[in-house]
C-alpha cells in the first residue's frame, strides 16, 4: 500500500517568505475562502465595522427590516445593541452578529485577524432539501466559478489533492 | 485524473460539467501539474482554502457530489475513485456517474433526498469553527508565519479530529510528509478499529 501514496512535491511545502499582513491600525476577515482588509475600525479590542464592510466580509446588507443576506433577514429591532452611531458614522458589532448567528470564528488577536467559520442559517437548504450550497472559487484562469454559473447543467464536483 | 478526463471526453455532453478542486495549501505550483498532466479541459480550481470540500461538508479526498440541472444534490461524499484504489476505489463509481449523466433523474442510482439529506455530514459548532481555525493557519503560512500556521491547523483538528483533509494538510508541514509514517498509521488504526476511511459505497441505496 505503500507504494500507491507519495507525498507531492515536498520541496514546494514552505515556499513564502515572511511579510507583513496589512497595513497600521488595519484589521483582516477571513470568509468563505476570501480575505477582507479592513481599514476602519471602531476600535482596537473588537470588530465593530461600517455596514459597508459588513457586506463586503460576509455579504449581510443592513436594511430596515434587518440584516439580510438575499432572502434571509435577521431582525435586529431597534435600539439593537448591534449597531452604535458616532458623529456621522454607523457601526456595526461583526463579533456579537456572528454569536447572535452560532457562526463560530477565531480571532489572532495579536495580529487582528479574524477568521469566521460558516454561517449556520446559510447551510440549511443543504442540510434540509439537499440543494447545492452556493460557493465562489477562481479557476486555475482566475475566472470567478459559482456552483449557481451552472444550474440547467449536470454538475460532478469533486474534490481531491496532491497530498 | 487522466480517467476523469477519459469519461468527460466520452460523455461529451454540453449540459454536464466537470468542477474539479484540488484542495491544496501547495497551490499551483503542486496542483497544475497534476492538472496538465491529465490534459484536463474541465473546470479546474486549486481551492487552498478547501472552500468547497467546506461548503459540501466534505473531511477526506477524494469526495465528489452529484448536482442536477435544478441544483438538487442526488449524490454525496463517496469515496470517489474512478477505478480500483487500495484505500476503497472500486471500478463501478465511473459507470454510475455516466448512467445518470446520460439518463439524469431516471438513472437507477440517483438517490431521494431524504437519503442524501442522511448523506450529508451534519456539522457541530466546534466542526464549523474547525474551518475557521484551519483557513486562519492558511492565511499565516501565506504570509510565512510557520509557527501560527501549525498552531491554527493544531487547533482545526483538534476541533475535527474525524477530518482526514485537517491530519494530512497538516502532515504536508511535517518532515515525514501527508503519506509518511504518521498517515500509514491512521490508515492502519481506521482498520484496526473496523472504522470506514470513506463511507462505503453503497450504489444499491435509493
Amino acid at each position: 500500500m505503500a507504494e500507491e501514496v507519495r507525498m507531492a512535491y515536498p520541496d514546494l511545502r514552505h515556499p513564502f517568505e515572511k511579510k507583513p499582513i496589512h497595513g497600521e491600525g488595519s484589521a483582516t476577515a477571513l470568509y468563505a475562502g476570501k480575505v477582507i482588509e479592513i481599514e476602519r475600525t471602531l476600535d482596537s479590542d473588537s470588530l465593530w465595522v461600517t455596514p459597508e464592510d459588513l457586506t463586503r466580509i460576509n455579504g449581510f446588507e443592513l436594511k430596515p427590516e434587518g440584516a439580510c443576506f438575499e432572502a434571509l433577514c435577521i431582525p435586529l429591532g431597534s435600539g439593537s445593541k448591534l449597531i452604535k452611531v458616532e458623529g456621522d458614522q454607523q457601526w456595526f458589532d461583526l463579533l456579537g452578529f456572528a454569536d447572535w448567528l452560532e457562526q463560530p470564528y477565531v480571532a489572532d488577536s495579536e495580529n487582528r485577524v479574524w477568521s469566521f467559520g460558516e454561517v449556520p442559517a446559510k447551510r440549511e437548504s443543504m442540510m434540509a432539501n439537499a440543494m447545492a450550497p452556493e460557493f465562489e472559487v477562481l479557476d486555475r484562469e482566475g475566472k470567478v466559478v459559482r456552483m449557481s454559473d451552472y444550474k440547467g447543467k449536470k454538475a460532478l464536483i469533486i474534490t481531491w489533492s496532491s497530498w | 485524473m487522466p480517467v476523469w478526463q477519459h469519461i468527460y471526453e466520452e460523455l461529451n455532453d454540453p449540459n454536464f460539467v466537470i468542477i474539479s478542486a484540488a484542495q491544496d495549501t501547495g497551490g499551483e505550483a503542486v496542483a497544475g501539474p497534476i492538472f496538465d498532466a491529465a490534459n484536463a479541459t474541465y473546470v479546474q480550481i486549486v481551492d487552498v482554502n478547501h472552500t468547497i470540500s467546506s461548503a459540501f461538508n466534505f473531511v477526506n479526498v477524494p469526495a465528489a457530489a452529484w448536482v442536477d440541472e435544478l441544483g438538487k444534490i442526488v449524490r454525496i461524499d463517496e469515496g470517489t475513485y474512478a477505478k480500483t484504489h487500495p484505500f476503497g476505489g472500486n471500478d463501478v463509481y465511473a459507470p454510475a456517474l455516466m448512467d445518470w449523466v446520460k439518463n439524469g433523474e431516471n438513472s437507477e442510482y440517483v438517490q431521494a433526498t431524504t437519503t442524501v439529506t442522511k448523506n450529508i455530514r451534519a456539522q457541530s459548532f466546534d466542526e464549523l469553527k474547525a474551518e475557521a481555525a484551519f483557513r486562519l493557519g492558511n492565511f499565516f503560512r501565506e504570509y510565512g508565519d510557520v509557527d501560527k500556521t501549525e498552531f491554527y491547523w493544531e487547533m482545526a483538528k483538534a476541533l475535527n479530529p474525524g477530518s482526514v483533509n485537517y491530519i494530512r494538510q497538516n502532515l504536508t508541514l511535517s518532515a515525514e510528509g501527508s503519506a509518511g509514517e504518521s498517515f500509514m498509521k491512521m490508515i492502519g488504526e481506521y482498520v484496526g478499529e473496523g472504522r470506514d476511511y470513506y463511507r462505503p459505497l453503497d450504489l444499491s441505496e435509493k
